[in-house]
């Protein structure tokens, strides 16, 4: 078990960091690279990659595994991220609960998938088969999603927790996206938070999104808000200090502005942790 | 595994725009009816798929402006949909649809800057390699230059072009988004796209007719005495051919696209 003060911060790797993120080494405890933005020939991506790979731990987070699609898997795309991970030696490689595209055609969005045992026994099978392939085991992540379908009879938090015990998978806690689907979807976050294995969250995120007033949409392009943080401070609570990283994706601020962002992690994540019947 | 499928299928058809059987399978909310939700990913998928347009074909984008790249963008997605995990190669085909495709292929001077643009990104992300230099292949013995081939590194492109679509590349960010004109070539004219650092940006020229052809001979597998032959036919003499010949393969190997050499 990971002590708190050993608790580690980390960041997604973006390019318009790369020279910073190489220049100012120690700011940030590790990163996270997007699989599929890698998978080249070679050129510019991967050089930065390599070099940052000397100076920090990394993860590897996919968004095209796809795993509950009725598609077969794309073995094509699984050894590229095999050889992926074995360039990069990730601590972890994680992708979505969710599928993203049907009959040979990509979609390149986070689709929710109907929380139905039909579909639970159907990616448990999968999830198998990528972690036999891969000779690890993998994270998947919850999406924010913005449909709920009439036939689901789990909740979303049942079928997660459901599948990393009949699959043995890990889970890549997302807390804004439980934030941006208890909104969406009228559910009590914190149930969700309850319902989850400690043992099996080993990364989580944090991240901004869209609120329209309906809806909010997991965009990526603001600062995590205040209703998040204290979801966060809840969530290690209950997971104690799995590390955890901030995305941006789109209005990328500077590279400091991240920085000082994920202070505010090590912040709460000390105050919330270090009390004196944890600090042990 | 059939509810799934279906499910699937459905939700596919959705976003692609397609009648909307998605609909029934939906919960409205307290506060959003199903249609503005399910609206979330429709607008999502096209805009994520027009941006991955955006950022590989700057130079289209100032041809046509925001309106008339959005249009040519959606009908893109329309034909093409992506097949690929990575949206990296979403825009591979574009050129060639714009070439065949009405009202696009009306403007011909468009599939020549995808064609280009693509080709500048094909070239960013190709294989690195360890180009051959002057000094090694200086080193080859002289019976060697009788049978002598090249190869070229992977991120070596070449090109016919109508337009002048890489020097109406360069003024892109300096003309108001649309304005950016592209003059016709009196005929096609050659070009040569390579990476000259692994982790730098493509660069690219153009080349004399004499050096395109022998760019072709030598990607062609032809051994050096073929590829003077070739040029022989535009120079006044033997001599000059071999001249020409040796200045050419001196400007390859210094530009760095010369994978390797090999003879006998
Ligand atoms: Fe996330």
């Amino acid at each position: 078990m990971t002590k708190v003060a050993d608790m580690q911060f980390g960041l997604g790797l973006r390019h318009q960091h790369y020279q910073e993120i190489a220049d100012q080494p120690g700011q940030v405890d590790w990163f996270e690279a997007l699989s599929e933005n890698y998978m080249v020939a070679g050129g510019r991506p991967l050089v930065w990659l390599d070099r940052i790979r000397r100076d920090y731990p990394m993860v590897l987070h996919g968004v095209s595994l796809s795993i509950g699609a009725s598609d077969p898997l794309d073995l094509d795309y699984l050894a590229q991220l095999k050889a992926l991970a074995a360039r990069v030696e990730p601590r972890v490689v994680s992708d979505h609960l969710c599928f993203t595209g049907h009959a040979g055609i990509n979609l390149h969005d986070l689709l929710p998938l109907p929380y139905t045992e039909e579909a639970l026994a159907h990616v448990a099978t999968r999830v198998a088969r990528v972690q036999d392939f891969l000779g690890r085991r993998i994270l998947l992540e919850n999406v924010s999603s913005y449909v709920r379908y009439a036939e689901s009879q789990l909740s979303e938090w049942e079928f997660l927790a459901a599948l990393s015990e009949r699959a043995d998978c890990d889970i890549l806690l997302d807390v804004n996206n439980i934030y941006v689907s208890a909104f969406n979807h009228e559910f009590d976050p914190r149930a969700y938070i309850a319902a989850i294995p400690p043992a099996r969250v080993k990364q989580i995120h944090l991240a901004g999104h869209s609120h329209m007033g309906t809806h909010i949409i997991d965009t990526h392009d603001h600062p995590v808000i205040d209703d998040v943080w204290t979801l966060y401070a809840e969530a290690l609570r209950r997971f104690g200090p799995v590390p955890t990283m901030i995305e941006r994706d789109d209005d990328i601020p500077p590279y400091a502005d991240l920085v000082a962002e994920l202070e505010r992690a090590r912040r709460i994540a000390a105050a919330t942790l270090m009390t004196p019947e944890k600090a042990a | 595994m059939n509810a799934l499928v279906t499910l699937q299928a459905e939700f596919s058809a959705w976003m692609r725009g397609s009648a909307d059987t998605l609909r029934a399978r939906v919960l409205d909310t307290e506060k959003a009816d199903r249609d503005t939700l399910l609206r979330v990913y429709r607008d999502a998928y096209a805009l994520r798929l027009i941006e991955a347009l955006t950022t590989d074909y700057p130079g289209l984008l100032a041809m046509a402006g925001p309106a008339e790249f959005d249009m040519m963008a959606r009908a893109y997605i329309a034909a093409h949909p992506s097949r690929h995990p990575s949206v990296r190669w979403f825009g591979r085909d574009l050129a060639d649809f714009l070439a065949v495709t009405p009202p696009f292929a009306g403007t011909p001077d468009a599939a020549d800057m995808a064609r280009f643009e693509w080709a500048l990104g094909e070239a960013f992300d190709a294989a690195d390699t360890e180009p051959l230099t002057f000094e090694q292949l200086a080193g080859a013995p002289p019976e060697a230059w009788a049978t002598l081939r090249l190869s070229f590194v992977p991120a070596l492109r070449r090109l016919s072009l109508s337009y002048q679509a890489p020097q109406a590349w360069q003024r892109r960010d300096t003309v108001p988004p649309g304005e950016l004109d592209v003059s016709a070539e009196d005929g096609a004219v050659d070009w040569l796209i390579w990476r000259p650092a692994a982790d730098g940006d493509a660069q690219f020229r153009s080349m004399a007719p004499d050096e395109a052809a022998a760019l072709d001979a030598a990607l062609g597998g032809a051994p050096f005495p073929e590829i003077c032959a070739v040029l022989s036919a535009y120079a006044d003499s033997a001599e000059a051919a071999a001249e020409r010949a040796a200045g050419l393969l001196r400007a390859w190997l210094d530009a760095g696209v010369v994978d390797d050499a090999a003879w006998g």
